[in-house]
């Protein structure tokens, strides 16, 4: 079985069909194309986007509906053919697509937040994602995690 | 922030390399066409900030903060008042 080298659980086994087919990359490493989604019972229910070409590149993920249990998806006919979804309707989270936030750890004065603008959108019988950019979006790019008491989409 | 109103068909100019012209209006949107040279790098505004957003969330997270995450995701929900 082969294994992994990961940014925070040292080196994991993973099988071929674990493996996530990124086209696009992400914006910012466009040239990262292949990634494993790892959980971890004590990091639940936080998901971790390890790169299979560097070891050092891991995004943490907030499944979308953790943030905001009424989130909605809107991709246009552009990216539902990209992730080789049905045309002419948007997916389901959950059952159609992973839909999840990345996380960033923020600085000193801000606290962690999650890009709900731009979530990692994974089709799950294709394994292909990508990060799907939404335009007119009604969600934050920096929406704070431990801020209030609830996570709203900014409006 | 300078404002100015354009109708479709008119341009403006940008320094002496940036063309922006007004191709189209519909609805509440705009379609734009830009000349300008190749070394000037164009994109959406969400591109821009979503790429600067990943390039910090690539960071390693201190396993203390994401402790402290995973421990503030699983605090039971206040009840409404």
């Amino acid at each position: 079985m082969p294994q992994i080298r990961t940014a925070y659980f040292g080196e994991l086994d993973y099988t071929d069909g674990t493996v996530f087919q990124f086209p696009y990359g992400l914006p910012g490493f466009e040239r990262e194309h292949a990634f494993v989604f790892l959980q971890q019972p004590h990091t639940q229910p936080l998901l971790f986007l390890q790169s299979l070409g560097s070891s050092h590149l891991c995004f943490i993920l907030l499944p979308i509906l953790v943030a905001d249990a009424n989130y909605r998806v809107n991709l246009d006919a552009e990216d539902l053919a990209a992730l080789h979804l049905a045309p002419g309707r948007q997916p389901r989270i959950g059952e159609d697509i992973l839909c999840a936030a990345i996380v960033s750890a923020g600085d000193g004065e801000r606290g962690p937040t999650a890009n709900l603008m731009a979530p990692v959108v994974v089709n799950l019988k294709e394994q292909i994602g990508m990060q799907v950019i939404q335009t007119d979006s009604p969600y934050s790019h920096r929406q704070p995690i431990l801020a209030g008491e609830e996570l709203a989409p900014c409006s | 922030m300078l404002i100015m109103k354009r109708r479709a068909g008119e341009s403006f100019t940008i320094g002496d390399e940036i063309e922006v012209e007004v191709l189209e209006v519909a609805g509440s949107r705009v379609k734009l066409g830009i000349v300008a040279p190749e070394s000037i790098a164009i994109v959406r505004k969400e591109a821009r900030v979503t790429r600067e957003e990943n390039i910090t969330a690539a960071r390693p997270m201190d396993p203390e903060a994401i402790a402290a995450l995973v421990h503030h995701l699983w605090r039971p929900a206040k009840t409404q008042p």
